[in-house]
């Protein structure tokens, strides 16, 4: 089944045409890879699909349905959710709480008029807000204020804000980035493991392409807001085209 | 790896014999979250007040009433502006729209206390679902400034072409207070049991209806629209961003702190038997917003004692003899004391107290 379709999407800022008619397709289960060069539009394109940016024209459609036009908080109600590049997480808030929130909304919908029972009298949030807490290794530090996490840990949360809103997909903007070689492996790792059992489809926008190659089904390249390529890893490292716009290739 | 089991076992035996082993912070900070707790706390909180009021601070029943009245407007205000991170700057218009819409309640329909309570209750509830559905179209000091305009064109109103209803700039003076339920009048003693901490019934009347509300906020705060509001303060984007609807949650935000301005503003004139015009002036925004910082954004407690220091200053302090003038300045300087030592206002520094006292470090 096709859970993401993008059809001719395109986004002009005046004269520059940052995505230009972008197809691409992301199947249930699928684990795709968005690179390109700097400036090629991955986060425009990320944010076209996360309804941050309206495109010019175009269209896109999730579970078969367009979703242009509809409020960020409705395409998460339809099972998008997405992870910040930066780490987004509500400071002040302990690890639980934060988790709290998403999985609030993923319970009982975007909005709800009768909210005013106690907050221990809603076990199916605990319920999925403990296990995602354990899916991302923050489970014992659920009283911490996120504020007071490091680095490594706050971009953890982050993915389990993200994943406590109970996504069929998830968008990743570079989950890695800032991180020290062995905080990108713990994560590469709990990436890999979340789909496994999740049975997440992800899109993923990412400099390193070691991670990229590792986690990846299949790999889109962007270049100057088009498609170049697109296939397995090794399809796409031996495309003449991407080593071309990668001047010199991709194997550094 | 071999310093589990060292770690595990103090862990494991504090937790099955919590009861024994706890020190005293720990059974404090338990008791503290208790919902049962926060209105026996409150409850003996209104009780003992006048009498410490009365004898001690040179205060005297009537300010004691209206500085729970004041407090009932701040605990609301502090669910905008402390949990929910929205600054409005027009609350006037639901204090004083209440308690106008309770007189005139009182002169031509019921002047039962509880009906008229209720009428400037829902009165401010509806306002509040008009004036948050165009404020809250725009954030930070947009939005201060368009509530503000709502505040102030409320005040025109009410002052002239409203005057034939409102009686304009002489205020509303037909209020008209049934006793309570029939039998208890508001206005009178009180009996045996309640006169030794009370002397007047009218703040008995206040007073339960200061403890439901602070029920009433602590459960708000303690549900998930509490959760949700603090996380809108924290980073409104990203809650958009997990699927919640955070314009409509902000609008809730807006309605319930008015509610409680209006429970407020409809006790005001009960107990005043008399709405001024000036209720609904800009001003008494403002005392708002200073009342709830001075006493602690984002704690239950802290506007009750921001009310109360303020009106305190207003009405007490102008009275002594060579200090009374300069209330005003006395005021400012307790203010930009209080946040500059206290950014958590008065209620920010209690805690810390007890912190340092008990050796907490709990939040």
């Amino acid at each position: 089944m096709t859970l993401l379709q993008t059809e001719q999407l395109t986004k002009q800022f005046g004269g520059l045409t940052a995505v230009d008619e972008v197809d691409m397709e992301i199947e249930q289960g699928e684990g795709v890879s968005l690179i390109g060069p700097n400036g090629a539009g991955k986060s425009t394109l990320i944010n076209l699909v996360t309804r941050r940016l309206e495109p010019s024209y175009g269209d896109v459609s999730f579970k078969g349905e367009s979703i242009v036009g509809m409020d960020p908080h409705e395409v998460v109600q339809q099972g998008m959710s997405k992870s910040f590049q930066t780490a987004s997480v509500f400071p002040e808030l302990s690890v639980k709480e934060n988790a709290t929130i998403a999985a609030l909304a993923a319970e009982h919908g975007s909005f709800r008029v009768n909210f005013f029972r106690h907050r221990n009298s809603y076990p199916a949030v605990e319920e999925l807000t403990n296990d995602v807490l354990r899916s991302v290794g923050l489970y014992g530090e659920r009283e911490t204020q996120a504020d007071s996490l490091d680095y490594g840990n706050k971009r953890r949360l982050e993915l389990g804000i993200a994943l406590a809103a109970e996504p069929d997909m998830l968008l990743m903007d570079e989950p890695t980035a800032g991180m020290s070689p062995d905080e990108t492996q713990s994560t590469v790792e709990l990436i890999k493991r979340v789909k496994d059992e999740l049975d997440l489809t992800f899109l993923l926008v990412e400099h390193d392409m070691e991670i990229v190659f590792d986690i990846s089904d299949r790999i889109v390249v962007l270049n100057r807001g088009s498609v170049i390529s697109t296939g397995t890893p090794e399809e796409v490292q031996n495309d003449p085209a991407v080593q071309e716009a990668y001047l010199g290739g991709v194997e550094e | 790896m071999s310093d589990e089991p060292r770690d595990a076992t103090p862990a494991a035996a504090s937790e099955s014999g919590a009861d024994v082993s706890d020190g005293f912070a720990a059974r404090l900070s338990r008791f503290r979250e208790r919902e049962s707790s926060t209105v026996l706390i409150t409850i003996v909180g209104v009780l003992v007040f006048p009498f410490i009021f009365n004898n001690l601070l040179n205060g005297y029943t009537q300010l004691a009433t209206l500085m729970l009245i004041w407090g009932i407007f701040a605990v609301g205000f502090d669910i905008l502006l402390g949990y929910t991170g929205l600054l409005s700057f027009g609350h006037a218009v639901f204090w004083g729209g209440a308690a106008y819409a309770a007189g005139i309640f009182s002169a031509s329909v019921s002047s039962q206390p509880l009906l008229v309570l209720l009428a400037g209750t829902v009165f401010a509830v509806l306002l509040a679902w008009v004036v948050g559905f165009l404020s809250l179209r725009r954030g930070g000091i947009y939005f201060a400034i368009l509530t503000l305009t709502f505040g102030q064109m409320a005040f025109y109103l009410a002052a002239s072409p409203l005057a034939f209803l409102t009686n304009g700039e002489n205020g509303f003076t037909s209020v008209t207070i049934a006793p309570l339920l029939g039998v208890i009048d508001l206005h009178g003693g009180v009996p045996f049991p309640l006169s030794i901490a009370v002397d007047n019934m009218l703040y008995v009347f206040v007073a339960v209806v200061t403890v439901l509300s602070v029920a009433m906020a602590n459960r708000i705060l303690h549900s998930p629209y509490g959760i949700v509001f603090r996380a809108i303060r924290e980073n409104e984007r990203r809650a958009e961003f997990v699927g919640l609807h955070v314009w409509r949650y902000k609008l809730m935000a807006f309605i319930i702190s008015a509610a409680f301005a209006g429970i407020a503003g409809s006790l005001f004139a009960i107990e005043g038997n008399y709405v001024p015009l000036g209720s609904l002036y800009w001003t008494e925004s403002g005392a708002i917003v200073i009342m709830t910082v001075l006493g602690g954004v984002g704690s239950l407690f802290g506007p009750l004692f921001g009310a109360g220091l303020y009106l305190y200053i207003e009405n007490i302090v102008s009275g002594f003899e060579t200090l009374g003038s300069f209330w005003h300045l006395i005021l400012g300087i307790v203010f930009v004391v209080a946040v500059v030592v206290f950014p958590d206002g008065i209620w920010g520094g209690i805690e810390y107290l007890r912190d340092k006292v008990t050796g907490g470090d709990e939040s």
